[in-house]
């Protein structure tokens, strides 16, 4: 008991709103209330424990939260599927089973935790000032942020669809120029859109006191003197209130009504992302970790665009049954934040991968961002499709392309100055970044060479011919034209060549280019195609 | 549904009608003249029915592909049967810096499906060449996508032929001239028959978009 704070209070009785401010005093004499400076959005996730356990399934089982142990496992939480099968929270486990197939799931805490942690760091991306409500709740200061989306109802649709696509299924929204109450509004699933503090008792008194999270003890004494709503509790004496009850509650009334201050802990962004999503059943097959590795991206994305950040590589760890954890690096060409491509890279990759055994848990690492000041509209032109503007898109269709086929499945082609067939050109790993022309420089290099004749194809490294008669034939004996070339050197680099290269003609008419070893091993070429 | 109704419908294509494609120069004016946009069909699919390679196929369209390449869209070249020879290209006048070779033997992804190395066309099985193929077709910034494949499904060939129009690209295939009995939905088919002579080619027009102008003619490479 606080005797100190009684005058205190009692004043506060008298004067319900003492925060508003004294200099506005001119405006307060129109009738309509201003609203509130701050405005908070609460964000419940009632089966937060749940949805991070199945959110990496594409398949939806009836599944269950347990508590308790042996035979006395109780219900605590069941998802949509298992209550269309009648099961209901507070069943004993043994019953639900009797109705339906059901898969029980045990409580993580520290996975609840890590999951509040990273959705706090997503939700960054609406407001500077974004605060965990453990264990199910947070809370996001969004006065500043609604002309950016278009109003609340734009800001709660964008929140909508990313909650979804991070695979939270069941969230309330509630905001309250208070934190407390919109929490408590939010999970007494109201619905709430109070602006002004002064409409806040009216909004409050009817939210059941379940939402306040007491100790059972209390709601217990408060439901022995009838009292079961927070309008109920607020027509209680205050002396007496904070006598009979722990004075934590009537602070905590005085917090949600805006009579107090309540500072919250501003949290910061990671400057890295790592996160970690656990399958209560094992996955067998590269292609069933889509879903469970696209939530982790959507984490990601948030993130990224939080911090205004691009990425170059992600770090896949999948988490087998044999306890091994096997590494996946896939590299951008091009830093990049846009989720569906991500998505797309990580699915063409592992599209390729065999799992060696079944996978438990998929995490994903991104530690070198990019922070780009400048605001990139690729995220919101993407679809655009200009044909002047193909280029910009160059990379990505070089980065899919390599994430199904290998990096090294992509080729460029040069041309080098030098005499010697094989050495003039250059077949190298493709590099995507733009590259100059170099076919006017070649040109003048080369231009003496270009008088000879070279075929369009060349065999990857020549190919012995047998001989006829001591005649090359291919099939049959080839004719030889009459033009022999001499090609030699390369002692320098430490393989001589002297070769006489020619053109010959088979009996279909095909012109082939051969050529006579006249050093080292002795006999006929196949070198090239002409067409 | 009457007749009249599906005849309106775009997907259906009648012989002898003008298409609306542009033609795509091909750089010799007897082909040019023989094809109804003046052209190659662009965007769209052609085949080139042929021999094995050598027998010309290549050379009819690097004028095109010249031309693509000069308007600064790339050439992507799906499992070549050869490694193409870069002076020879660049005599042509290609740009060899918009050059994209994808090439699945390096990547040791064929080795299951049993790519031969050397003049071997890839089978129409191998996924990964047909998915590289129509992913490049799709691509706007490609101008062109060269395949030497064997035997295709028609219903593959509709796809890659949507896949131009989807990309606005030049889907080329160079296939064995057995396949020249097989309906095909790709905008225009040639047959290349080698002459003795070198730098001759014989073409005969199977099909094309648009009618034809004339069934054969004599091109000069």
């Amino acid at each position: 008991m606080n005797t100190n704070e009684r005058p205190d209070s009692l004043q506060r009785l008298v004067h319900p709103a003492p925060r508003a401010p004294q200099l506005t005093g001119l405006q307060e004499t129109k009738s309509a209330p201003q609203p509130a400076p701050e405005l908070w959005l609460a964000i419940h996730l009632s089966q937060l424990p749940l949805d991070i356990a199945t959110r990496g399934h594409a398949e939806r089982r009836a599944c269950v939260l347990v508590e308790g142990g042996g035979t006395r496992q109780r219900i605590l939480l069941a998802n949509s599927e298992a209550v269309r099968l009648g099961i209901r929270p507070g069943m004993p486990l043994g019953a639900a089973h009797a109705l339906g197939d059901v898969t029980p799931l045990p409580r993580m805490p520290d996975a609840e935790d890590r999951a509040l942690a990273q959705l706090c760091a997503w939700a960054y991306q609406f407001t500077p000032v974004v605060n965990a409500v453990p264990p199910d709740g947070l809370l996001l200061e969004v006065r500043g942020s609604l002309h950016l989306f278009g109003g609340l109802h734009g800001l709660l649709s964008a929140l909508r669809r990313g909650l979804r696509e991070l695979g939270m299924r069941a969230f309330a929204f509630s905001t309250a120029p208070t934190p407390l109450a919109a929490t408590w509004l939010a999970r007494g699933r109201q619905a709430a859109t109070v602006d002004t503090l002064a409409a806040l008792p009216a909004a409050l008194s009817a939210l059941p006191l379940e939402a306040l999270r007491l100790p059972s003890r209390q709601l217990q004494d408060f439901s022995g003197i009838g009292v079961h709503t927070v309008g109920d509790c607020l027509r209680l004496p205050r002396d007496g209130l904070a006598r009979r009850f722990t004075p934590g509650l009537l602070r905590d009334l005085d917090r949600a009504l805006g009579r107090e201050a309540d500072p919250r802990p501003a949290c910061t962004p990671p400057a890295r992302f790592a996160s970690r999503l656990d399958l209560p059943w094992e996955i067998h097959h590269a292609q069933a970790l889509a879903t469970g590795m696209e939530r982790l991206l959507h984490e990601l994305g948030g993130v990224l665009r939080a911090r205004s950040a691009l990425i170059r590589t992600l770090d896949w760890t999948l988490h087998h049954r044999d306890g091994n954890a096997v590494r996946h690096r896939i590299s951008l060409v091009a830093p990049s934040r846009d989720v569906a491509h991500l998505a797309r890279l990580t699915r063409e990759y592992f599209a390729r991968q065999r799992l060696s055994s079944p996978v438990r848990g998929i995490e994903l690492l991104a530690e070198d961002f990019e922070v780009r000041t400048t605001v990139e509209t690729g995220d919101l032109f993407f679809c655009g499709r200009r044909a002047d503007g193909a280029d910009e898109r160059w990379p990505q269709f070089v980065e899919r392309l390599q994430a199904r086929l290998g990096p090294e499945a992509l080729k460029e082609l040069a041309a080098v100055p030098d005499h010697r067939p094989e050495r003039a050109m250059r077949l190298a790993q493709f590099r995507p970044s733009p590259r100059r022309s170099e076919t006017k420089v070649a040109e003048q290099d080369d231009a003496h060479r270009r008088r000879r004749p070279r075929p369009l194809w060349l065999t990857r490294s020549p190919l012995p011919l047998p001989e006829q008669n001591g005649r090359p034939a291919l099939g049959g004996v080839l004719t030889l034209g009459p033009e022999r070339e001499r090609v030699q050197g390369g002692w320098w680099e430490g393989a001589d060549l002297e070769r006489d290269y020619f053109i010959a003609r088979d009996e279909n008419g095909t012109r082939w280019w051969i050529f006579r070893e006249l050093n080292g091993r002795p006999g006929w070429f196949l070198h090239g195609v002409f067409e | 549904m009457t007749l009249d109704e599906i005849m309106r419908r775009a997907r259906l294509w009648r012989a002898g009608e003008a298409s609306a494609e542009a033609g795509l120069p091909t750089g010799f004016p007897a082909l040019d003249a023989a094809l109804p946009a003046g052209g190659w069909p662009f965007p769209g699919l052609i085949e080139i029915l042929s021999g094995p390679p050598g027998s010309g196929a290549l050379r009819l369209v690097l004028p095109a592909l010249a031309q693509l390449a000069q308007a600064q869209r790339w050439l992507i070249w799906v499992a070549p049967p050869y490694q193409p020879y870069a002076p020879a290209l660049q005599a042509a006048g290609i740009d060899l810096s918009r050059v994209m070779i994808v090439d699945l033997d390096a990547a040791e992804v064929s080795a299951s499906a049993g790519l031969a190395r050397c003049g071997a066309a890839p089978q129409a099985g191998d996924g990964q060449v047909l998915w590289a193929f129509e992913q490049a077709l799709r691509f706007p910034g490609c101008g062109a996508g060269l395949l030497w494949p064997g035997a295709l499904e028609t219903l593959t060939l509709r796809r890659l032929q949507l896949a131009c129009e989807a990309g606005g690209t030049l889907g080329v295939l160079f296939r064995p001239s057995e396949f020249a009995a097989q309906p095909s939905p790709a905008a225009l088919r040639l047959l290349l028959t080698p002459q003795p002579a070198a730098d001759v080619l014989d073409i005969t027009i199977l099909k094309c978009r648009g009618g034809l102008r004339a069934r054969e003619c004599r091109v000069a490479l």
